[in-house]
Parts: C-alpha cells; sequence; structure tokens
C-alpha cells in the first residue's frame, strides 16, 4: 500500500516539476536558444533586409571579416578598451574595498556613496559626462582652464575620446565592483592576519601575502565579469560618439549594431557577431584556467 | 610611514573619491535648474560655475509640456514594461527555481545544464535574431518585443535556487502527507521563506528594464512608445535643445531609482555578493 502510494506522489512530482518549470523552458527556447541557432545559420547567408536578399553564401561572411579594415578596427578599439579599464578599475575598485572594509564612524555613508553611480544608467551617465567634456562651456575645460591648461576636446579628438569613455565607465563601475570585493575580503578570516601581525609582517606584506591570495577566488569573478563586459561595450560610444570621430571609437558592438540596424546586413552581422562570441568565450576560458585555484581557507 | 602621516591620507583618499563618486550627479542636478544662456555663460572657475545665479524650474515645465516628444508618456511606457517584466519574471524564473530545487525528477540535471548553457550566450548574438522573430510576429513598435523576450533570466533562476536549497525538504514532504498540491506548497511554504531573494530579485530586475538601452533602440521607432533611456538618447540630436531640458530629464529619469536603490541598497548588494561570491 505504501510503496503504492509513494509511486503515485512520486509520478505526481515529476509532472509537477515539469509544469512549473514549463514557462521558463518555453521563453528560453523560443527566445534564446533558436536566435541563437538561427543566428548561426544567418551567418552563412547573403541576408539583407533592405535589398530583399536572401541566399546562401557559405563562408563569405566570415572570409569578408577576416580583411575588412572597420571590422578589425572595432575588435581592437574594444580591446584596448578593455585592456586599460580592466586593471584601472580593478585596481580603484580593491582600494576603495580596502578603504571601506575596516569598520569606523561613517564606514556606512562612504559605502553608499561609492555605490551610487551603479543606481544611474548607462545612458544618463554617458549624456551627464558629454556635458561636462564639452569643449567650449563642459565643466572640465572650466576647470583645466582656471587652473592654466589648454582645454582639451575629450570626445572628438580621435587622440583621447577613448580615455573619455573609459573615465566614464570606470566612474559607473567601480562601486559595484567595490562590493564584490567587500565580500571577499570579509570572508577572509582574521585569524590569518592576526598570524601574519605576530610573524611580523607589515601592512604592505600582509596585503601581498594574505589579503591578495585569499581573495584569488573574488578576483576571479571580478576580471572575467569586467573583461566580458568592458568587450561588449556600446551604451557609452553610441551616445557620446557615436564611434568616431573618424572612427576613432568604434567598438565590435558598434559595429554589430551598424552593420544589422543601419546597413540592415543580418549576415554579416550574424558572422561578426558569432566571431565575436567565440573570442569572448575563448578568452573567458583562458581566464578560468590562469585563476583556477586549490586554496581552501 | 606612521600612524600621524597614514591617517590624514587615508581621510584624504576617502573624500576625494566620494566628491568623485557624486560630483557627476550634482552636476546633472544644478545644471537642470539653469537657464540655457546660464550654461555657455559661466566658463571659469568661480562660484558661478558650481551653483545656478537664477534657479529655474521652467526646464521641468517644458520637458513635460512639449508634445513632440513626451516626456511623461516615456516614464510611463517604461514603467509599464519594467513592472510587467519584473512582476512576470518573478513568477516564471522562481517557479522553475523551485522545481529545480526542490523537486524530484527525470533529467533534473540535464535540464538544469541546458538552462545554466544559455548564461554563456551573449545577448549581442541573439539580437540580430530575435529582431527578425519579432518582425515575424509583428511585435516591432508592440510592447510585447519589450516584455516576452525579457520575462526567463536564468541568473535570476539560479540565485533563487540556491535560496530554496535552505527549505528543508521535510517539511515540503509533510505538507504533502497532509493533502496539499505542490502549487500549493510553492505559493504557501516556499515563496514567502524567500522574500528577501524575491526582494532582490525584483529590484535588480527593475532596473534592468528602468536602464534598458540596445533592446529599446532596436525594436521600437515610433516615437509616442519609445522608453525614457532612448528618449533620453535622442533628445540629445535635437537641434536646439538646451542641456537644461536633457538635465532635467536625465535627473526625473534617475533621482526616483536612486531614492528607491538607496532604501533598498542591502538587498540589491546581497543580490551582487551572492552571484560572485557563491557562484
Amino acid at each position: 500500500m505504501r510503496g503504492y502510494r509513494s509511486a503515485i506522489y512520486e509520478k505526481q512530482e515529476s509532472r509537477a516539476a515539469f509544469l512549473f518549470i514549463l514557462p521558463a523552458f518555453a521563453l528560453l527556447a523560443v527566445f534564446i536558444f533558436y536566435p541563437m541557432l538561427h543566428a548561426f545559420v544567418i551567418s552563412f547567408q547573403n541576408y539583407n533586409l533592405i535589398a530583399a536578399e536572401h541566399s546562401w553564401s557559405g563562408l563569405a561572411n566570415y572570409r569578408k571579416l577576416f580583411s575588412d579594415e572597420t571590422f578589425g578596427a572595432s575588435l581592437w578599439h574594444s580591446f584596448y578598451f578593455t585592456l586599460v579599464v580592466l586593471p584601472v578599475q580593478t585596481a580603484i575598485s580593491l582600494g576603495l574595498a580596502l578603504l571601506v572594509q575596516k569598520k569606523f564612524r561613517g564606514v556606512g555613508f562612504f559605502r553608499t556613496v561609492y555605490f551610487v553611480p551603479v543606481a544611474v544608467s548607462f545612458a544618463v551617465a554617458s549624456t551627464i559626462f558629454r556635458l561636462i567634456y564639452n569643449k567650449d562651456y563642459g565643466m572640465l575645460n572650466a576647470v583645466l582652464k582656471g587652473i592654466g591648461l589648454p582645454a582639451l576636446d575629450f570626445l572628438s579628438n580621435p587622440d583621447i575620446s577613448m580615455l573619455g569613455i573609459i573615465v566614464l565607465c570606470i566612474w559607473r563601475a567601480m562601486g559595484f565592483v567595490m562590493v564584490i570585493f567587500l565580500a571577499g575580503l570579509n570572508n577572509i578570516p582574521d585569524s590569518l592576519y592576526e598570524a601574519a601581525h605576530v610573524d611580523g609582517a607589515n601592512a604592505v606584506q600582509r596585503f601581498f601575502l594574505v589579503t591578495l591570495p585569499l581573495l584569488k577566488r573574488t578576483m576571479a569573478f571580478v576580471v572575467i565579469i569586467t573583461t566580458m563586459d568592458a568587450l561588449k561595450i556600446f551604451i557609452p560610444i553610441y551616445i557620446t560618439t557615436s564611434g568616431g570621430p573618424a572612427g576613432s571609437t568604434s567598438t565590435v558592438v558598434h559595429f554589430i549594431y551598424e552593420t544589422a540596424f543601419k546597413q540592415m546586413n543580418m549576415g554579416y552581422a550574424a558572422a561578426a557577431a558569432f566571431l565575436f562570441f567565440f573570442l569572448v568565450l575563448i578568452i573567458s576560458i583562458v581566464q578560468l584556467r590562469v585563476f583556477r585555484t586549490d586554496v581552501e581557507y | 610611514m606612521n600612524r600621524a602621516v597614514l591617517l590624514p591620507l587615508r581621510w584624504l583618499a576617502l573624500i576625494l573619491a566620494a566628491v568623485v563618486s557624486l560630483f557627476p550627479i550634482y552636476w546633472m542636478v544644478m545644471s537642470s535648474f539653469r537657464t540655457h544662456e546660464e550654461i555657455f555663460k559661466y566658463t571659469t572657475l568661480s562660484k558661478e560655475l558650481f551653483l545656478p545665479v537664477h534657479w529655474t524650474l521652467d526646464n521641468y515645465r517644458e520637458i513635460f509640456l512639449d508634445p513632440s516628444k513626451p516626456f511623461g508618456r516615456y516614464i510611463v511606457n517604461t514603467l509599464i514594461v519594467a513592472i510587467v517584466v519584473t512582476a512576470a519574471g518573478l513568477v516564471v524564473n522562481s517557479m522553475a527555481a523551485f522545481a529545480f530545487a526542490k523537486l524530484k525528477f527525470r533529467f533534473k540535471r540535464g535540464l538544469l545544464a541546458f538552462f545554466l548553457s544559455s548564461l554563456v550566450i551573449p545577448y549581442e548574438v541573439i539580437m540580430i535574431p530575435q529582431y527578425l522573430l519579432m518582425r515575424d510576429f509583428g511585435w516591432i513598435n508592440d510592447y510585447r518585443a519589450l516584455i516576452i523576450p525579457q520575462i526567463v533570466w536564468v541568473f535570476g533562476i539560479f540565485m533563487l535556487i540556491q535560496f530554496f536549497s535552505d527549505v528543508p525538504r521535510d517539511i515540503l514532504d509533510a505538507a504533502r502527507m497532509d493533502g496539499a498540491s505542490w502549487a500549493r506548497i510553492y505559493a504557501v511554504i516556499v515563496l514567502p521563506t524567500a522574500v528577501p531573494a524575491i526582494i532582490t530579485l525584483g529590484i535588480m530586475t527593475f532596473l534592468n528594464q528602468w536602464d534598458s538601452f540596445l533592446w529599446p533602440l532596436v525594436v521600437i521607432n515610433e516615437e509616442k512608445k519609445q522608453v525614457i533611456q532612448v528618449a533620453i538618447s535622442s533628445f540629445q540630436s535635437l537641434r536646439g535643445i538646451s542641456w537644461g531640458k536633457i538635465m532635467a530629464a536625465t535627473t526625473i529619469s534617475s533621482v526616483p531609482i536612486l531614492a528607491v536603490f538607496l532604501l533598498l541598497q542591502r538587498y540589491y548588494v546581497q543580490g551582487i555578493t551572492m552571484s560572485g561570491v557563491k557562484g
């Protein structure tokens, strides 16, 4: 009797489980996995919505990408952006986390303040910085002139326009990364610091010999998500410079957006997106391997 | 280096970082109270550079009264989309998370792996076919395009699974013996224990939707149906628009969010650290 009842229960449980999962599964299949397969398919097609072309083209899109200088340049800009943002933002965020890690009067205030920019949307942040950077009436140039330096055109000078975007992105993200580091720092047991102190390690030695090694897991997480987000940078580019001046800030996602939704060349854009996807995936895997750790505490 | 040097240096760093964090927001709010002329006028280091001389609310009045750029409408549009996505997302994602965390069924591991594998798919790759799909459905310029594809969020499911795992299975079995259906157990026993997690996920979803930019830019072309972030960016391409008005628009779109965010930041921070440390 008991066995019979529990068999019914198990069957009911299985059925209930599938019903619980069904809505999420259906949405995932239709809006994520089907498009993923479809992207793969159209990357081998000549698919232009304006010219109403739709035909197989084999590897032509991929071949064209490898010799496309605009794509190559956009790829370089994404990597350049990432290579600057990754170390600078990580260092600043870790610095902030260390500043507010220990409790003191007002620590809550500072933690909150550093976190505030996270709540400002990318579109709004980009807009504010456009005003601040303005050559003629922007605040930053007013300050530069005020202390006797020449005015700089942060967003229309190809040499420095990317730096302007980098600063705005770090401003917006540093509080977010700080919170992740804070959680990581709080996981390091105090006893380890005390032991290092007893052994005569000074503050700098404690940072390099205790904090950094034990922060490896957190660091891996930070490095991987920062790299992924940085490589995919788009909104600030679109709003502040639209990829200009002279294409000097066009990133890969900007290239994909322009190709797909301005030139309506879906096949070529899909191929670019796929190539980019594999690059990001390979980089993430390499980073995971580098950071693989056996340290337990 | 001794304490007498380090302590002031530490405070200097603390305060400098605080100023850097807040200054752009301060600048946005102050510029929104300036007249059109004033923004161009004061370009040297002076008190007038940092505080408006003639405070005005005209910028706010004008952005709401301009019929060609109905700002109030943009706010309502965005609120509708964000609220519906958040509500539907919480139901759909928590249901799936409950099944994965607590129920026993065939293919569980395989299905979970299938779900999690979607996390490596970058949005930029599926954006193009998703757009083509919306075209086939006839959803271009339709809120269904903004809402329905955004409901399922595997990261959210993953987060909730970790919360739900803490609910002891014994309680669920006992309720089952008493004749409660699984739907009832989910709604009456499991969901209430996960209220903090639900709030966390709700805030994250809402903020994501409020900030959403690229997807609305692609699927909504009709001026009146646009969402707030895209509207703000299109303000800037208007000829002769004053920065005062643009800053009034950005202030309205971010200050209420900032207030809510500050009130509930504990939950948001919890969400970040959960994903970072456990994940």
